[in-house]
Parts: C-alpha cells; structure tokens; sequence
C-alpha cells in the first residue's frame, strides 16, 4: 500500500544550519504517526513543505501520492490541515468563516461539520478577532476535518483548548483512525502525543533521530528511580554506572534515571541500604526531556 | 475562478471601498453643484495662467472653467488618481504580501485552488477594486447638465477606464512586488514611490522642457496628464495602459507560485 507521506531526503534551509536538512520519513496509511521536536526544530517546516507552502531545495515529497511543489492542487482536496499558528480573517464571524471556506473547498454535505460544531462548541456569531485562541483553534479545528480528508496534517492542534476539549479531541483522532484515515500530529507535548499515536518521530535541529513505535520507545525510554536514605550517602557511586543519570542528589535522597537492564542499578544501590525505593514506569516524557538538555547544551 | 475567494476578498475591504467610493461620490457631487457658480470666473484662469507652477502641480492644463477643465482641474488630474491608488495599491500590497505576513494567505493556499487561481482571483478583486473611484466619480457627472455642467461624454467614459487602468497597473505593480519579495512595505513603498514619480513627470512636464519625451514613460500622462476629458483618451493610450496592467499581472501569476507561505 502507498504511504500517505513519504520524504526522500527533504531539505529547506533557512541559512546553513536552520531549517530542514535531509529527512527521510515514512507514514503509512490508516495511523495516527506523532511528529515531535522542540520549537525550531523543523516540524512547521517539515508541514508547509508537505503542504506545497514551501518549495523544498531539495530531496523529495510525496503526499497521498503526488509532489506538493508541484502545480497540481487534487491532493488537497484529499488533506485537512491545521496550522500552528491559525491565523483567520479578523472581521469574519465564525460562522462565515466557516460557510466560505467551506464553500472554497467544495464542500456540498455539511451533516458532519455541523456534527463537529456541535461537539466542539464553536463560536459561531462572534467575530473572530473576540475570539479567545481556544474558540479560534475550535474553528480551525472544524476547518480541517469537516470535509472528512484521507490525511489531515495538524499542527499544535491542542493548543488553548481545555483539558474537556483535549480530550474530546483525542476521541475525534480515535474514530478518525478508526475509519482508515491517517493524521500527522505534530507536536511539542509529549504528553499529548503519547496519549494518542501509534508510531512517533523526533526532529532535533533539522533532522529526524527517532522514527519508531511507542512501545519500543518506551521499551527504550529512561525509568525514573527514587531513593530516600535514612543515613547520609556519597551518589558518586551510582554516578559512575554507565546508562544512569542522577536527576537530583542530596544526602539522604536521590532520583536517577536509568535505561535498559535495572540489574546492575540495584546491585549497586543494595549496599547503600535505601530506606525507601519507587520505581517509575518507562516514560516517554525522559526521552523528550534528554533530547532537550542535549540541545540546550549543544546550543 | 473562484468567485468565492474574489468575494471574501472585496469582503474584507468592504468598509474601506465603500467609505472611498462614497466619499469620492460625496466630493464629485460638491464639484458638479458648485459649477454654476465658478463657470464664468475668468479670473480663476487668469490665477493659473499667472502662476503656472501651481496649475502644474494640481495637473491642471488649459481653462479651468470649461466643462472638461472644471472636472480634470477639481478631480480627475489629480484627486481621482490619489485615491484610486490609495485603494489599488493598498490593495495590492496587501492581497499577497500582507495577506502572506498575517498569516492568512497560508491557510487558502492549503485549499484545493492552486496558485494560479488564487492570484486570478486577487488580480479580478484588483480590477473590482480599482473600478471604484472611476465609478464613483463617473456617477455625479451625471447630474451635470441640471447645473449647467456638459462633459464630453465619450471622452469622460473613457477617462474613466484610463483611470481605473491607471489604478490597475499601479496596484498590480503593488501585487507583484509583493508576490516576488514577500514584504508588504516594499510593496506599498515601492509602488506609492513610483506613483509619485509618475505623476510628477507627467504633470511637471509642461514646465520643465526636459520632460517632454520622458512623460511618454508615465502611465498618468497616457491615463489623465494630457488634457484627456477634452481631446478624448487615444485608443493607444488605453492599449499602452491595459499592456503594461497584463505584464505585470502576468508577472505576478510565476512569482507568487514560487513564494514561500507561512
């Protein structure tokens, strides 16, 4: 079966360092495939250039099966999009953004947009410039599913809604997994991503250092450990183990992280005599977070 | 072409075109009215005639009382065109480059229309809005001969389409900036500058010989600069006019499928 979205190499720059620097990537059809990185990282590039907005410098995409750059639109019609930053006519209500985009794209049934406002609670009488940035994302939110596309490409899609919301959106991604279609979820939350994709890729500074299920990056992700002592100890030890590293360290209380085998953790923690132990499950949110420090670092 | 995207965009402009259109009305018609009173005042000619700098600067040529003076001298060499560029080229600079800065235009271009047919629908909203002052203008005239006011009407017609021509090309000049550099402010910058330029080279030319062949390079002697409400507008001049309004259109269509949309 032909992917939804493949990237051969795909390169935008924006100076010699910035931008997209050659990214391969895969998405098959029928999942919801979460695109991650920190803000700069390239994920809005990576989408405007999915979406025709940018013309890439090199390598090559392929949307639904056609090339974005290229002057054909058909594929369009095929794909929902949310930008990170929705940005809609401010003198417009709600309600006329909606009817004339709608009618832009073609959209003759409107049953399941207005199945969506219904569900979402849209704004639809005020202008959009009273809108609140959670009311705005309602309706950008409305804007890229309600034509029901084979591939909506959203990004930040949660930002400003509620934790009600959030999850009524979650649910939304379910049925529209579901029924076959495919969403790129991009994202800088984690947590929200987790919640709901079946496979993830992370972009770091142009280009792509993890594409792998969740289940194996969680089988691959830091566990947080945390130790209380009832006597002073010298954390230098545990230190020294290689795959360990200390989140915080004082005489009497030490939270570590540790990836693959706990055995060796615990041979060396035993003779330090710990009053109390908790074992946090595996967490993507540790992987994420490494990623970040090393690119603070490096920055 | 869709239709739809022409409509959203003379929708978002709807209180500046409407406040333009009737207000050139409102000021066309305290023209036509206060004719009687100014048609037999030789000495408003006599004014100009001895101080032709002035005269220039308005782009008044010839007497001011007759008919087809009384409507350039008040209007249509200098009024007219101010604010049918005001629009035009606001317009222009904004369907593109402010649209692309705001952060608008991204989302429409991710619907099913194609480059080509957005721009088509921005150059049609182009020539809607660059109709307005001409329109508006042309419509008090009408009122005219009940205040003692006969134009030429053929040549007040076609004034008229040279003006909205005018507006056209300077607007699309806006548009196309805008589609090559991304930047509204270069657009609107550029543009207004060379309107500037245009206008001074045809109007400052009866009094600096030097500009005599050059004023052939600017669109306002071809539109309104050479005494077009009385000699009428010569079909190469609407020829000229439409050209250069197609070139720079046609310019505008591969620059802006080439532009980079947040």
């Amino acid at each position: 079966m032909r992917a939804a979205i493949q990237l051969h190499q795909l390169e935008k720059r924006f100076g010699p360092n910035r931008g997209v620097l050659g990214i391969d990537l895969c998405v098959e059809p029928g999942q919801v495939f979460g695109f991650l990185g920190p803000n700069g990282a390239g994920k809005s590039t990576t989408i405007r250039c999915l979406l025709g907005l940018y013309r890439p410098d090199g390598g090559r995409a392929e949307v639904l099966g056609q090339d974005p750059a290229g002057r054909d639109p058909a594929f369009l019609t095929r794909v929902g999009y949310l930008p990170g930053e929705l940005h809609l006519p401010e003198a417009l209500t709600g309600a006329d953004v909606l009817a004339r985009y709608g009618r832009l794209r073609g959209l003759a049934d409107l049953s399941y947009r207005n199945q969506l406002i219904e569900r979402f609670g849209v704004e639809l009488d005020r202008p959009v410039k009273a809108l609140s940035k959670g009311n705005k994302q309602k309706l950008g939110l409305v804007l890229a599913f309600a034509h029901r596309p084979e591939l909506l490409v959203l990004d930040e899609p949660t930002s400003g809604l509620d934790p009600l919301l959030q999850e009524e959106f979650a649910r939304l991604l379910r049925e529209t997994e579901a029924d076959g279609r495919t969403v790129l979820l991009s994202s800088h939350d984690l947590a929200e991503v987790q919640r709901v994709v079946r496979r993830v890729a992370i972009i770091k500074a142009g280009r792509i250092v993890i594409d792998d299920t969740v289940e194996a990056l969680r089988d691959r992700a830091p566990r947080t450990i945390e130790l209380t002592f009832d006597h002073d100890v010298d954390p230098a030890r545990l230190q020294a183990l290689p795959q360990v590293s200390l989140r915080s360290a004082s005489p009497r209380a030490i939270t570590l992280t540790h990836t693959g085998s706990a055995a060796p953790v615990l041979a060396a923690l035993a003779p330090l005599a710990p009053d109390t132990i908790t074992a946090q499950p595996a967490d993507l949110e540790e992987l994420f977070l490494q990623l970040y420090e090393e690119d603070r670092d490096a920055g | 072409m869709p239709v739809e995207l022409v409509r959203l965009e003379l929708r978002l402009r709807r209180r500046m075109l409407l406040g333009t259109g009737f207000g050139a009305m409102a000021y066309l018609l305290l023209i036509v009215l206060m004719y009687p009173s100014f048609r037999g005042d030789t000495s408003l000619n006599s004014m100009l005639s001895s101080n032709p700098g002035a005269a220039a600067a308005f782009g008044i040529t010839g007497s001011i009382t007759s008919p087809a003076g009384w409507l350039n001298g008040n209007m249509y060499a200098n009024f007219g065109p101010l604010l049918a560029l005001l629009l035009s080229i606001g317009y222009g600079a904004a369907a593109i480059a402010g649209q692309a800065a705001d952060g608008t235009l991204g989302l429409v271009a991710t619907l099913p229309l194609g480059r080509t047919r957005i721009a088509a629908a921005k150059l049609l909203a182009l020539v809607l809005v660059a109709a307005v002052v001409p329109i508006a203008s042309y419509l008090p005239c009408l009122l005219g001969p009940h205040f003692q006011l006969y134009p030429n009407w053929s040549a007040l017609a076609w004034t008229s389409v040279a003006l909205g021509l005018l507006a056209f090309d300077l607007g699309a000049l806006a548009l196309w900036l805008g589609a090559v550099t991304g930047s509204r402010g270069l657009a609107l910058g550029v543009s207004a500058a060379a309107a500037a330029a245009a206008y001074l080279l045809s109007s400052l030319a009866p009094l600096v010989h030097a500009l005599r062949g050059p004023r052939r390079l600017s669109p306002f002697y071809w539109a309104v600069g050479n005494d077009q409400l009385a000699r009428g507008v010569p079909p190469a001049a609407l020829v000229a006019l439409a050209g250069l309004g197609m070139v720079l259109a046609g310019a505008a269509v591969p620059a802006f499928r080439r532009l980079d949309l947040q």
